[in-house]
């Protein structure tokens, strides 16, 4: 008998095929999918061409991708397939473009999620990251614009952030093609559970969210004890996103708990043939 | 032996579970009132606090470097008072330049081997195979000669104009520009970065309305839009430089005409753009008074653009594009246009009944019904208009020994068309008309179904198209009163 | 050819016409449908809310005070109690005007789509704060609570509306602000707005012209029966008490930590200058409030001027590392302290 949960079973594809096809990503002829998020302009365009060797004009314009553009990859016998995702400065602020890429993150549950940054902005390119982190324990950030941020004497030490965001960081320069191998063989880890991603989340200075908070989860954990990203839902609840409070009404958030195999019947049906 | 296992569905069973979503939702909603209204405020500083924590601790600055040097060299020049204006003006005049005066020898070659080289040979063609009148008359006359139409005159410019502008984009000028003009803009209620989609218009203002896009505010998008229209495309250019050298160029002595027709264009392209202005300010304080506005504009670092990569992208993505969206307009506006000029009702084909029927409208504004009549069939493309015209023209004079048949679009030089054009009636003032006409009137069938496209609402795409041709019908309307007025 | 003159006049004629037929709120037929809309039902609406309103206050509701905030005659206002009463909407006893449950639950209804649809107009549309009210008196007899509790999703659940009056919830539970009129709070002990009265239309006017808004940080420094002076979001106000007394406050602890006093806008600092963000304007919301956040703009960044457009107006600033342009009106919101020297 084996036992499917998000913790034990880290090798198998984390994404619900069904809820991806509802958000328009057929799945049918890839192993694993991949969302590529960012701000605007730090060369998202060009890292989502460089993997997929297609030629998505990227402009040097903020907010330039409009619509989602998809492509596909395949990296030692896996085939992905990559969703670009609006570039957006967040995810809390429910504009078009960000809703699009949240619940593109929520509900299709990518197995890996790419989130593009800046090195030469790195402070204000880590708010996205941190929030995409919240929603996410599957994420590689791809530390863009290396080269003009030694260009401009800055000192990113790529180490340092990993430890301290909890997930793989690679250094890259996509305009010039450097990095890519390292970034596919990251991806390649986070989505055969090869590596094991502790995001770092955000705590609160405010003692009364917190409070809050803990009450919130307590009961979102009581109702869905797997579910892998409850603080951040509570989160949502108390900013009154409707979005979200809709999907913790219609059950749409308990999809998001339990695995691809019904957790139950594996756990139950040898049971009652025992019995 | 047999051991009680409870299901995990009798544990929390399907009715419990619910009542406990309903729950949590309840608790957030009294949290809510609890935590206070500024809770986003809170949030966003928590997560803007932790990275800045982060980024400090992994970045390590050589010197003390506030922004880049050579951005800021760059940006100080391009967004000076003394250069900030005379740059730009000479960076887009060089642009439209290039794309006039580079794009006729192209479009000549093209004309060449699709009007008069393979025209003919298909005809020939068909007629060698048996093929009816008709048939050969409506796939070849109408339906080849309208898309070839559009396609030589179009595709030049376009692949000349985008991937000059897109270079500029890449760069990083774009935003600058947008920077520098912002405070006209914002006076009559618009966005700066219309100024882009603008520019973009008169390329293709098809391409201007999708390149209203990195408007990120919804209100001053719409604006940009509906305005767009406004920007004199290329589409257009030939029309005018035609009729104004004809017409207005022939009222000064011949060493002034060159200079005085073009000074007649670009006074029509102008009118254009004083009229954007115009009409954003009008559209921002009536209709679209309500919607959100915000403004945010980001100056971003210059990177050195890539010229391959972009002159094929921009070639594929903005080129090739509208180029499609336009011969899938032409085909079947060729096969109208042919029909019209070849069914016959009681002896007279409908082109004539409608041009019968739109005279009187016609004349009122200052033009006539072959104007009007080769506006309603040209919708698909503005490229179209002048051959439409000419075609109706020795249509309805039955002038002989011009043109080659009918519902066959030609062309030919200017003195013979001035004199087409006079016995169908033509005077200075249908002349004015017509170019003012030209520019006002509603965008092309796709820009229309661009516009569509973007803002995905009927309401919005009706009032950029029925806008434009209202404002059409009352200036020339005005014009032609006030000028018969004056002139007795 | 139709004469010249002749066509222009009658273009001239026929504008004019249009014009006065379909002008907003002044035309024929907007101004028809207008009175078409004051049915009884409208009417009888805006009674249930004065009466409302009048209990809440502890005010008596009488015909007389009907008929005047109804702008009716006295009679009418009779004939009007009279249908609402046989509508089991209110009842008399002992001469007074009472709300019976049904009529409480309509008076709700009311309040709720009042307030979500000024909510909605400030959050989500582009109107003016003096236009939300009047929309709002409209919209209020029109929006089924089918449609409010869409809106009120659209919303993201909203506690409050723009003036700070708490919306009542579908089931019809209503929490107050709890404030004290500013008049009552005591000088230099430290306050926050929590409401400003929209109703009459005048005073109020002058509160928004006055840039006060809900959330701001306030101080009283003067009480005297011909003014008030105080300090709220770093300017200074003087307003007649009668004015003041439409500002209800909160009254905070000692130790909360108040922003300086400081009428220093983003908009002031000239290229080459670095400051600090204290906090933006209350009287930024919605999208534009939003914004801002995301792109950084919090207590405490740093923020530096680097150029001014050719033209004048948009202001390129510095902010965590990115050149982003802000509009003069936009950098008028953020409240700033200078920092003399650029610190890296």
């Amino acid at each position: 008998m084996t036992t499917h949960s998000a913790a034990d079973c880290a090798t198998c594809p984390a994404h619900h095929a069904g809820n991806l096809l509802k958000l328009g990503v057929d799945m049918s002829d890839s192993d694993y999918v991949v969302a590529l998020a960012g701000n605007p302009n730090v060369g998202k365009s060009t890292v989502f061409n460089a993997l997929t060797g297609l030629r998505q004009h990227t402009g040097n314009w903020p907010g330039k991708t409009v619509a989602r553009a998809e492509g596909g990859f395949s990296y030692a016998d896996k085939r992905y397939k990559i969703v670009d995702l609006p570039g957006t400065y967040s995810l809390l602020s429910t504009s078009k473009d960000e809703e699009i890429a949240r619940d593109f993150i929520l509900f299709g549950r990518p197995d890996v999620t790419i989130i593009v940054v800046d090195a030469t902005r790195l402070e204000r390119n880590l708010n996205l990251v941190l929030q995409v982190m919240e929603i996410t324990d599957r994420a590689v950030i791809a530390l863009n614009l290396i080269d003009e941020a030694k260009r401009h004497g800055l000192q990113v030490d790529e180490r340092r952030l990993a430890r301290d965001l909890g997930v793989p960081v690679v250094p890259m320069a996509a305009r010039q093609g450097e990095g890519i191998p390292e970034l596919l063989q990251a991806v390649h880890e986070v989505a055969n559970g090869l590596a094991v991603c502790k995001p770092h989340r955000v705590k609160s200075e405010s003692t009364a969210v917190q409070r809050a908070l803990q009450q919130l989860v307590q009961q979102l954990t009581a109702v869905y004890p797997t579910l892998p990203n409850a603080r951040w839902v509570a989160l949502r609840l108390l900013d009154g996103d409707q979005r979200i409070a809709e999907a913790v009404r219609s059950g749409e958030i308990g999809a998001l708990s339990a695995p691809e195999n019904d957790q139950n019947a594996d756990l139950l049906i040898p049971l009652e043939v025992a019995a | 032996m047999t051991t009680y296992t409870p299901r995990m569905n009798e544990l929390n069973g399907q009715g419990e579970t619910a009542v406990r979503e309903t729950d949590i939702l309840q608790t957030a909603e009294t949290l809510r009132w609890q935590i206070g209204q500024n809770f986003h405020e809170q949030l966003m500083e928590d997560i803007y606090t932790e990275a800045a924590r982060i980024a400090d601790r992994a970045v390590t600055r050589a010197g003390e470097k506030p922004r880049f040097d050579m951005d800021r060299t760059i940006d100080h020049i391009v967004t000076s008072r003394v250069w900030g204006f005379p740059l730009m003006v000479l960076l887009f005049t060089v642009v439209f330049w290039l794309t006039i005066s580079g794009a006729n020898v192209p479009s000549g070659w093209l004309s060449y081997i699709f009007l008069d080289t393979l025209h003919p040979l298909l005809k020939e063609g068909a007629t060698a195979i048996g093929m009816p009148w008709w048939l050969s008359g409506l796939l070849i006359d109408g339906m080849y000669l309208a898309t070839a139409w559009v396609v030589s005159v179009m595709l030049p410019p376009m692949a000349i104009f985008f991937p000059l502008f897109t270079l500029l984009e890449d760069f990083g000028y774009l935003p600058r520009v947008a920077f520098n003009l912002d405070n006209i803009f914002r006076k009559s209620g618009a966005h700066g970065k219309q100024a882009l989609s603008m520019m973009m218009g008169f390329g293709c203002n098809a391409a201007g309305v999708v390149a209203t896009r990195v408007i990120d505010s919804p209100r001053e998008r719409l604006i940009a839009i509906i305005t767009n229209n406004f920007a004199l495309c290329n589409g257009r250019w030939p029309t005018q430089i035609l009729i104004a050298s004809l017409f207005i160029g022939g009222l000064v002595p011949a060493y002034l005409a060159g200079f005085v027709s073009a000074m007649a264009v670009v006074g029509i392209a102008v009118l254009g753009v004083f009229l954007s202005f115009a009409v954003s300010w009008g559209l921002s304080r009536s209709i679209l008074k309500g919607e959100v506005s915000t403004f945010s504009l980001e100056l971003p670092p210059y990177r050195p653009p890539r010229i391959w990569q972009t002159i094929y992208t921009s070639v594929i993505d903005r080129t090739m594009i509208v180029l499609w969206r336009a011969i899938t307009f032409a085909l079947p506006a060729g096969a109208v246009i042919w029909l019209s000029a070849n069914v016959m009702i009681g002896g007279v084909s409908i082109a004539e009944h409608l041009i019968n029927l739109l005279n009187p409208l016609g004349l009122l504004i200052g033009l006539n019904g072959v104007i009007l009549v080769a506006y309603i069939v040209a919708i698909p493309a503005n490229e179209i208009v002048i051959p439409t015209v000419l075609m109706l023209t020795v249509l309805v004079t039955g002038a002989t020994g011009v043109g080659a048949g009918a519902g066959v679009m030609f062309e030919m030089d200017g003195s013979a068309v001035r004199h087409l054009l006079d016995a169908g009636g033509w005077t200075l003032l249908t002349a004015v008309n017509l170019m003012l006409f030209s520019l006002i009137h509603n965008p092309c069938s796709t820009t229309i179904y661009t516009i569509y496209k973007e803002t995905g609402s009927k309401k919005w795409t009706l009032i950029a198209t029925m806008l434009p041709v209202v404002m059409g019908f009352i200036v020339t309307f005005l014009v032609a009163q006030v000028w018969r007025l004056l002139a007795g | 050819m139709p004469d010249p003159l002749l066509s222009l006049i009658i273009a001239g004629f026929l504008a004019g016409l249009g014009a006065a037929l379909f002008w907003p709120q002044r035309g024929l037929i907007p101004n028809w449908q207008k009175t078409r809309q004051l049915t009884n039902r409208v009417l009888g609406e805006d009674a249930i809310k004065h009466i409302h309103k009048c209990d809440m206050d502890g005010r008596r509701p009488t015909v007389e005070s009907i008929a005047g905030a109804l702008h009716i005659s006295t009679n009418e206002a009779a004939t009007l109690l009279d249908s609402l009463q046989t509508q089991n909407l209110l009842f008399m006893s002992k001469g007074e005007i009472h709300l019976t449950p049904a009529g409480r639950d309509t008076a709700m209804h009311i309040i709720r789509a009042h307030r979500l649809w000024e909510r909605y107009l400030a959050e989500e549309t582009g109107y003016a704060e003096a236009d939300w009210h009047g929309q709002a008196e409209h919209f209020e007899h029109h929006l089924t609570p089918t449609q409010l509790t869409a809106l009120e999703a659209q919303l993201n659940y909203p506690t409050h509306d723009p003036h700070g009056d708490p919306i009542p919830t579908a089931t019809g539970e209503l929490v107050e602000h709890g404030g004290q009129p500013l008049t009552t709070l005591p000088v230099d002990k430290p306050g926050q707005i929590v409401h400003l009265e929209d109703e009459p239309e005048v005073v109020y006017a002058q509160l928004v012209a006055e840039g006060l808004h809900i959330g701001m940080p306030i101080r009283v420094t003067e009480i005297t029966p011909q003014r008030v002076r105080f300090w709220a979001n770093g300017d200074e106000h003087v307003l007649a008490p009668i004015v003041a007394g439409n500002i209800s406050v909160l009254p905070l602890p000692e130790t909360t930590p108040i922003v300086p006093d400081s009428s220093d806008s983003l908009a002031n600092l000239h290229p080459g200058e670095t400051a600090e963000v204290l906090s933006i304007s209350p009287a930024c919301r919605g999208a534009e409030r939003r914004r801002f956040l995301d792109l950084g703009i919090l207590p405490g960044t740093r923020i530096i001027a680097e150029m001014r457009s050719p033209s004048g107006d948009p202001t390129a600033y510095i902010i965590r590392g990115a050149t982003i342009a802000l509009r003069r009106t936009q950098a008028e919101y953020i409240k700033i302290k200078r920092v003399q020297h650029a610190a890296s």
